[in-house]
């Protein structure tokens, strides 16, 4: 299909990706959404149906319908459906996207630009940063982006105070504005996402009523998944070192102690910030007798000298034993600069002057 | 010529190699051309307007040259013209004898991808000013200049050294509300530059869509 991208998005018609919209609500929770939306017809005919604990259940687990993004759906979900005072409940804005198109990291890479969150939520919630995954590098010729396709959690911690009133149910409502690209073209999408909890103590015993609660286990199966996968402070036994010369930062990895039958074979570092490393740069991989050295090429738009290197790196290492944990597990990377040496000196400066400019 | 320099350089080939030859390095060659850096002589072009014209990029030296890569869909794009602000810049500076080329490196069936026709109608809607619109469908340009977003921006001065290479401002987002209050690197660079003094800010990431080059071919 020839497609000619001249104009405005509104004009591409949308694949319909079928798998992506797995929304089945059963009878119950389709009319907790409609009573959620204050429909008159339905609400009346919910009161009616529920009565006694499932209409407990019913305030309790308002889900909200995914949103339509350019080229996929956005949902706010929780890790579990009621907010208890004093603790921090964890939110996620689950991204779903269409084959062959994705949104960014916090460092977008070359191009492109991360999502953003602006929260509207009652006195006694604070939202935290976004906890971002692993990303992924997306390549196109000398261009190299970070983030992510398919489907991706982006995990917020909401804290709430001790002193949250247990009563009424809780509105959260959150402005999302992000940016979806494939290698053809990028879109714009801005969407308003709501979610009603109410306010209680942590239930002693879970109701089993698995019809009605389904969603909560997937949710919760998927908060946990999640969670699992984010980057992770290194175990306290290995050292890091990176070394500056004129156009490349050495990161070196010890594992100390922990080097017995490991033997890395794939690295990658993601720097969190941008314009440090030349994105597109290949990372060339040393395995050394305790760890491994990844050299970085500098960005040529690194003017000045940095203090540290930040990132997350990944790497999968052979193991003899196969089920060895941190395969494929990627760790944080906050690393001081051996030597502080002057940054890409080469045919940066236009004028001596520049150097002592603040 | 460059047959005959062949020829000297290894006597012992054929004329009828030679091609074949040429042609091989020539399939090399482009990763081995610098990009475009700032402080080094700004690399040279030739290329088709959309109106019609063939431009050199060396017959503009003396002149302020700015390049602006350009992809009509491309929200951050869409933020600078629906603001007004790409079109007023290019009047402002094109006023005052700066040469303003946009470049668009988008591959056709890609994002941004329009004929010579298509371009112009765009510039007449858009009321857009520069001093020419490049058509760069095979990216050769971009390349040249290592354009990684649009908008990508360059700013050479009259002795044909690029003095800026960058983001147009400091407000890498799509957000209209977000030109009033920026920072344009391109007016500081060239106000600078004019006043005789260094552009404090000779080189920042370019921020945008990625430019939509053509798939890489073998």
């Amino acid at each position: 299909m020839q497609v000619r991208y001249y104009g405005t998005e509104q004009t591409i018609s949308r694949p319909t990706g079928g798998a992506r919209h797995q929304n089945k609500k059963n009878l119950l929770d389709g009319l907790c959404i409609e009573r959620n939306m204050r429909s008159s017809t339905l609400s009346w005919l919910c009161r009616v149906l529920t009565c006694g604990a499932a209409l407990l259940l019913c305030a309790a687990t308002a889900y909200p319908q995914a949103s339509p993004i350019p080229h996929g759906t956005l949902e706010l979900i929780a890790r579990h459906p009621w907010i208890s005072p004093g603790q921090t409940l964890d939110l996620g804005l689950r991204f779903q996207l269409d084959k062959g198109w994705h949104i960014y990291w916090v460092n977008p890479g070359d191009s492109g630009e991360p999502p953003s969150i602006e929260w509207q939520l009652p006195a006694g919630l604070t939202a935290g940063a976004i906890e971002w995954p692993t990303p992924k590098r997306f390549e196109s010729g000398s261009i190299v982006d970070y983030g992510y396709e398919d489907a991706v959690l982006l995990i917020v911690p909401l804290q709430a105070a001790a002193s949250l009133p247990t009563q009424p149910p809780i509105r959260i409502d959150a402005k999302v504005k992000l940016l979806v690209c494939s290698h053809e073209m990028c879109v714009p999408g801005k969407t308003e996402l709501t979610l009603t909890l109410p306010i209680k103590s942590p239930p002693m015993l879970h109701v089993h009523n698995n019809v009605v609660r389904k969603q909560d286990v997937e949710n919760e199966h998927l908060f946990a998944a999640t969670s699992q996968s984010l980057p992770r402070p290194a175990p306290g036994g290995w050292r890091f070192n990176v070394a500056d010369t004129s156009d490349l930062f050495v990161l070196s990895v010890n594992f100390g102690s922990e080097i017995a039958g490991r033997e890395v074979t794939q690295a990658i570092f993601f720097p969190l910030s941008e314009s440090q490393i030349e994105n597109a740069a290949p990372q060339k991989l040393q395995p050394t007798t305790t760890g491994f050295r990844l050299t970085l090429r500098k960005s040529e738009r690194l003017l000045k000298p940095i203090a540290r290197l930040q990132g997350v790196i990944v790497f999968s290492a052979d193991h003899s034993d196969s089920t060895h944990p941190d395969s494929n597990q990627s760790y944080i990377i906050d690393v001081p600069i051996s030597k502080s040496s002057a940054a890409r000196s080469s045919s940066i400066k236009i004028h001596p002057a520049e150097a002592s400019q603040p | 010529m460059k047959r005959s320099t062949l020829q000297l350089i290894v006597p012992g080939i054929g004329p009828r190699l030679v091609p074949c030859i040429l042609a091989l390095l020539l399939s090399v060659a482009p990763p081995l051309l610098s990009a475009a850096k700032v402080g080094a002589p700004a690399p040279d072009f030739t290329s088709a307007a959309s109106n019609g014209k063939t431009i050199h990029l060396a017959d503009y030296r003396g002149k302020y040259v700015v390049l602006e890569w350009h992809n009509n869909g491309c929200p951050f794009v869409r933020k600078q013209y629906d603001s007004g602000n790409m079109q007023r810049l290019q009047k402002q500076w094109t006023a005052q004898g700066v040469v303003w080329f946009t470049i668009l490196s988008s591959a056709p069936g890609k994002q941004g991808y329009v004929t010579a026709s298509e371009e112009n109608d765009y510039l007449a809607k858009r009321q857009a000013a520069p001093t020419a619109a490049l058509l760069d469908p095979t990216g050769d340009i971009g390349h040249l200049y290592d354009a990684k977003t649009s908008p990508h921006m360059f700013v050479i001065n009259p002795q044909g050294v690029v003095i800026y290479d960058g983001a147009i401002d400091d407000k890498p987002t799509t957000d209209v509300n977000d030109v009033p209050g920026a920072t344009n690197y391109v007016n500081l660079a060239l106000q600078q530059a004019m006043a005789g003094r260094p552009v404090e800010t000779p080189a920042t990431r370019p921020y945008g869509c990625s430019v939509k080059y053509a798939d890489a071919t073998h």
